[in-house]
């Protein structure tokens, strides 16, 4: 047996579902809903890259890396949004982001 | 390379100017900053609105195909650069009392609409993507503008962690995508539609759906809607009910049209069920509010089901639906804005509906104004509301799509309540104190904006220059 | 065994000898080391004078700063080596490419500079 392209497959949907999963199930830090957020776009990238060296084809290696780049100016805007709410409210427990009901 | 650039003009335009004008002029000292870069920033966008009249219209590819302006493109790109430029113009009076006058609003503002350019012109994943998160990036940071203000900032986080998400659940369907077509291309996954596919494309496009009806708030993706509309700061509520839902829902009239017209029967149905959902959340959960910039939210859920329901039907009619019900639903939000943002009494700004009670004896102006936006939301004729939905709707009942016809129609008579509800309060309840002067260009935007709503379902002949923009465009997504 | 447990056999080794080479060091510092604790010695140590918070404090906010612009800078080399190598393929087109990307990542960095995001006071 040799890891091939269904493996790969396999990781990458096991660490997209831990991260959504990730999303919801966390009650308790905003900070690991980011890294969450970061599992879903590196199963995304693992994919990337898996189905680019199958086909041997470079496109799907170029948008891993575009992908890493955004991930890296989407993280730096998260972080920045979430001091920004940590200033006004003090504190970045999940259950507290609820001034708005509706 | 002026020949193969032209059809990024607009957007090269867009970039300098934000990235080269507007930014490095905000680093100057001078008192008057805030006004000049705004200056830049709407010179900036009318150029990136009408430059599609200038350049050729047969060179339309460019980048190696990556990146397309067709006429579908160039007339989406002229409302969302319209919808911009009045937002930046809204802005600045509130940004003003809110001291929030901070010229980073402008750049931010200009950069989400180089975005959706890129989005609405993608005919390639990895442009879709970074049209996409560009977008993006810059609305979770204008929703966030108000950086004092719990609610903005809450507002901000949970824009972005449900968007990342989304473009997480995008992302990986591209990724699906890509494996099973082994192409990037737009082409090339219709070429690969053509032969065998397994059922990874189909994953795939599912997810890819899912990630962009997020973008446009479509139920069951809906949940950010009310509260990012409720705190953000106004101006920048009334951009996010308008440009970018019309550039996502371009976007995905795109990509279900070009690459995957070969599914149409697999994705007829996720929009119909998109749709009804839509339709019917917004309509019933648009009932209890009490927060008018909460209400505007349900109400563009349940708009952005009414658009929906013209793409399910899969012809050039239906693309041409959506886009004439998008044009005027965008610019009713312009106009409803303007008045939410006359709202305003000697304390500050309110935002409640009872805040309008008995609008017509203290302020007439507004109240009419009002009131027809509200009319035309409900779509009753004349006014144009009517003839959006009238567009939108007859080409669904064209493909035989009754069931989802009917449904629109039961939504817009449910949510005709909360209209009347606020035309009631407005003409029929007793006088609050009443608002102070409005500023002179919120008072213009939305009776410009009201009697373009009347003259467009009344006067053929300046419909008629429209809806042959609106053929042109539709008729490229078929060629 | 089967081949594909064979491929991987000399992961568990070096598992085995990283295992056994860690313990058989900490063992080795215990036994052989002298130890004479006393209750300055055992006190927590903060460069020089006593420690006066939990070591769970928060973190100052200016650290997220820098984090934040580190992350972003740190990302242009990912573009700049590949770009680096490929260089002769790509020629002058690829060249201006990437210099108008450094430029618009240039105008990024003047701005968090004047607004004294580079600062640390």
């Amino acid at each position: 047996m040799t890891i091939g392209l269904t493996e790969y497959l396999t990781v990458a949907a096991i660490i997209f579902v831990i991260g959504t999963f990730g999303i919801f199930v966390n009650r308790k830090n905003v900070i690991i809903i980011m890294m969450c957020i970061e599992l879903l776009l590196l199963a995304v990238n693992i994919n990337f890259v898996a189905f680019a060296t199958h086909m041997g084809d470079m496109a799907g290696q170029i948008f891993a890396m575009f992908v890493l780049t955004v991930a890296a100016a989407e993280a730096a805007v998260g972080l920045a949004i979430l001091v920004v709410y940590f200033r006004n409210r003090g504190d970045i427990a999940v259950e507290d982001i609820n001034l708005m009901k509706g | 390379m002026w020949m193969t650039l032209q059809p990024v003009l607009g957007e090269i335009i867009l970039a300098i100017t934000a990235s080269q004008f507007m930014l490095l002029t905000g680093l100057s000292k001078s008192k008057k900053r805030p006004d000049l870069i705004r200056l830049m920033a709407v010179v900036g966008l009318l150029a990136f609105a009408f430059v599609g009249f200038v350049t050729d219209r047969n060179v339309t590819e460019t980048f190696g195909g990556a990146f397309i302006n067709d006429d579908f493109a160039r007339y989406v790109k002229l409302i969302i650069g319209l919808a911009g430029a009045a937002a930046i113009v809204l802005s600045r009076n509130y940004l003003r009392s809110e001291r929030l006058d901070q010229y980073e609003f402008s750049v931010l503002l200009v950069y989400a609409v180089l975005g959706m350019g890129i989005m609405v012109s993608s005919n390639d994943l990895l442009t879709l993507y970074i049209g996409v998160e560009m977008q993006a990036l810059a609305l979770y940071v204008l929703a966030a503008f108000n950086r004092d203000s719990l609610r903005a900032s809450e507002a901000g986080l949970k824009y972005f962690v449900l968007g990342a998400l989304s473009s997480g659940i995008l992302l990986y369907g591209a990724s699906l995508i890509y494996g099973y077509s082994g192409s990037l291309r737009f082409d090339g996954i219709a070429l690969a539609l053509q032969g065998d596919y397994g059922p990874g494309l189909v994953g795939g496009m599912i997810f890819l759906l899912c990630g962009l009806a997020f973008k446009i708030s479509a139920a069951p993706f809906h949940m950010w809607t009310p509260d990012v509309y409720e705190g953000a700061p106004t101006p920048v509520t009334g951009f996010f009910a308008g440009a970018p839902k019309l550039a996502a829902i371009a976007l995905i009239a795109r990509v279900l049209y070009e690459p995957f017209g070969d599914l149409a029967e697999g994705w007829t149905l996720a929009l119909m069920v998109f749709a009804g959902l839509s339709m019917v959340v917004g309509a019933l959960g648009g009932l209890m509010q009490t927060n008018i910039k909460r209400l505007m939210a349900y109400s563009s859920i349940t708009n952005m089901g009414y658009a929906l329901v013209p793409l399910t039907a899969g012809t050039l009619a239906g693309v041409a639906g959506m886009l004439t019900f998008m044009t005027i639903y965008v610019v009713t939000v312009i106009g409803v804005f303007a008045c939410i943002l006359q709202m305003r009494i000697r304390n500050g700004i309110v935002e409640q509906i009872s805040d309008l009670s008995g609008l017509a004896e203290t302020n007439k102006g507004l109240a009419i104004t009002l009131t027809v936006m509200m009319v035309s939301l409900i779509g009753i004729p004349p006014f144009a509301g009517f003839w959006g939905k009238w567009f939108a709707f007859g080409p669904a009942i064209g493909a035989g799509h009754y069931f989802i016809v009917v449904l629109a129609l039961v939504a817009s008579v449910v949510g005709a309540f909360y209209y009347l509800r606020i035309i009631r309060l407005m003409w029929f309840a007793e006088a609050n104190e009443g608002f102070v002067a409005a500023p002179r260009i919120e008072r213009s935007f939305s009776l410009v904006s009201a009697v373009l709503l009347l003259a467009m379902g009344i006067l053929p002949f300046i419909t008629y220059p429209g809806l042959n923009l609106i053929r042109d465009a539709a008729s490229s997504l078929f060629g | 065994m089967s081949d594909f447990l064979r491929e991987y056999l000399p992961i568990l080794v070096l598992l085995f000898v990283a295992g056994g080479f860690s313990v058989a060091l900490l063992l080795a510092a215990k036994v052989l080391a002298p130890s004479e604790p006393d209750r300055e010695k055992l006190s927590t140590y903060e460069c020089g004078f006593n420690a006066f918070d939990d070591s769970k404090m928060k973190f100052d906010v200016r650290f997220y700063l820098v984090a934040i612009l580190f992350i972003i800078f740190d990302l242009e080399v990912a573009f700049l080596f590949p770009w680096a190598v490929s260089l002769e393929y790509i020629g002058v087109y690829g060249w201006t490419v990437v210099m108008i990307f450094l430029a618009e990542l240039f105008v990024g960095l003047i701005y968090a500079w004047k607004k004294g995001a580079l600062d640390w006071e």
